[in-house]
């Protein structure tokens, strides 16, 4: 395993994230914060290829039927745990990496590490490219 | 010892371009011949304002008073108000819905490597087809036509045009397509395909006489409509998804007109590519008219060939939004039942949320499927001339 310093705690927010790129591959990763806890993804969705980390963290609406007289009041849960990728909006859980729309699909996740002031990104050697 | 990386702004995806070569089942060499047409741009102003310099001083004022004012209870196809995330123009500090050809370039033209474009405009705007005076219709899409050519056409070779025509008076649409015919970037024309009345009937033969007459193909995007036209027979859906399962409907009601009136009987030079509209209604529908053709052709007589032999020699359909059946298997079935090596052009619907890269949409085709798809099948529907071909290619 190889260990490998992404940024600041400061640097990303409740809600933030930050791409790094190049990180295995051209791709990179995303690093998002949500409610403090931090998770690494890597920025390909296993879908169509579109750069998942640059999509939309919200959360989803929920109910428990359709609208009626007395039922079916649509609620919105998990807000800031969920990334919608920009190609074809399919969610993603941030912390889990699995795809809420399709149960056979999962984006890859990278245990994160935090040193002090440090995110640290574990990874194995054969993962990293440097940069140039 | 943990080692830093600095942080770059830039997300790199792909190579350089999406590149025909990096394409499933690519084996042609991308600089010596178009390898990719990709017929479903949506190039947009930023705001109506834009296009006041290009209406008369009466529709100026007509725009300033009302705006657009255009009807319609359609759906923006822009969920979570926006177009694709990942392509925002900082500059505009919110989301792009391709507000210039810069960023068409940037993010579409150069990235993926697009042989040609063709412009398709702002599917909101194409409810100018439901509106109740006919000639602001008109001047607001001469008004669009020409603010189209000074900031797109004018300044790149790759950005080809359909001419965006109302169909609510059609002899205003002929002038139309009479008016920018000659210029070599008008490469087809563009019809809402919800309309006041189904493509066949005699009112807009005007129009496909006239795209006829200068060899243009009409490429209908749908959208359009009216307040009394609805989407389906039995009145409007409440929900979006609902309404995306509607257009395949509306296309396959709008070819079984073209084909049933005799519309490639009258004009047989003429084409009609509907876009964005799915593509497997094709096959049942090619199916069914066969079999009703040889049981009640009687009826209409003036079909002298199968139903499927017009489909195939004068509609294309477009690969946006491509089907994604369970099993790849099935996706080389339908391509097979659709004709697609004579049927489909390459459609992303860029920048659409929904959209399709040329590097994905597919599996791995054979090379000829593939040239067909991605580039052949459009070239032989639009205008596009050798000319035009070499400035691009060179």
């Amino acid at each position: 395993m190889k260990r490998i310093v992404v940024g600041k705690v400061a640097e990303i927010p409740v809600g933030g994230r930050k791409i790094i790129v190049p990180f295995r591959g051209r791709a990179g990763i995303g690093i998002f914060n949500v409610n403090g806890s931090f998770y690494a993804l890597r920025n390909i969705c296993p879908h169509k290829r579109g750069p998942l980390c640059t999509g939309e963290v919200a959360g989803r609406s929920s109910t428990t039927a359709p609208p009626s007289l007395t039922d079916g009041f649509v609620g919105y849960e998990r807000e800031g745990e969920i990334i919608r990728c920009p190609w074809h909006a399919w969610q993603f859980d941030i912390a889990s990496g699995e795809c809420l729309v399709d149960p056979d699909l999962r984006v890859k996740t990278y245990p994160i590490i935090i040193d002090g002031d440090d995110i640290i990104v574990d990874v194995d050697v054969s993962d990293f490219v440097a940069k140039g | 010892m943990a080692q830093t990386i600095d942080k770059l702004e830039q997300i790199h995806i792909g190579k350089k371009g999406a590149a025909p070569i990096a394409a499933p089942g690519w084996a042609g060499k991308p600089a010596d011949r178009v390898t990719l047409v990709d017929c479903d741009v949506h190039h947009n102003f930023h705001d109506p304002h834009q296009l006041l310099p290009y209406l008369p001083k009466f529709y100026q004022e007509h725009l300033l008073d009302q705006g657009l004012h255009l009807p319609g209870a359609g759906y923006a196809n822009t969920p979570f108000r926006r177009t694709r995330p990942d392509i925002k123009d900082p500059a505009l500090q919110e989301r792009d819905f391709n507000f210039s050809l810069e960023f068409t370039q940037k993010e579409l033209l150069d990235r993926w490597n697009i042989d040609f474009a063709l412009l398709t405009g702002p599917p909101v705007f194409l409810a100018v087809a439901g509106l109740p005076d006919p000639d602001w219709a008109a001047a607001l899409v001469t008004a669009f036509n020409d603010w189209t050519i000074e900031h797109w056409l004018d300044r790149d070779p790759r950005v080809v045009n359909a001419i965006l025509v109302a169909p609510n008076d059609p002899a205003l649409a002929v002038k139309e397509i009479q008016r920018l015919a000659h210029r070599k970037d008008t490469v087809a024309v563009m019809m809402p395909m919800q309309t006041p009345d189904l493509f066949g009937k005699r009112r807009y033969h005007p129009i496909w006489e006239a795209c006829a007459e200068h060899d243009l193909p009409v490429v209908s995007h749908i959208g359009g409509g009216s307040p009394g036209s609805t989407p389906t027979p039995v009145g409007f859906p409440s929900y979006y998804m609902e309404n995306r399962m509607t257009r395949p409907s509306v296309a396959s009601a709008q070819a079984a007109s073209l084909i049933v009136e005799g519309v490639f009987e009258k004009f047989p030079n003429f084409k009609v590519a509907l876009i964005e509209v799915q593509q497997m209604w094709a096959a049942p529908l090619m199916w069914h008219m066969d079999a009703d053709w040889k049981a009640i052709g009687d009826q209409t007589p003036w079909l002298k060939r199968l139903p499927s032999e017009y489909f195939r020699e004068h509609i294309r359909i477009g690969s946006q939004p491509m089907h994604e059946p369970p099993q790849t298997e099935q996706v080389y079935q339908m391509l097979e039942m659709l004709h697609a090596d004579e049927t489909l052009i390459f459609c992303s619907d860029f920048p659409h949320f929904d959209w399709n890269d040329p590097v994905t949409v597919l599996p791995k085709l054979d090379e000829r499927m593939h040239r067909r798809i991605f580039a052949e099948n459009a070239l032989d529907l639009l205008r596009i001339s050798d000319d035009m071909i070499e400035a691009v290619v060179a």
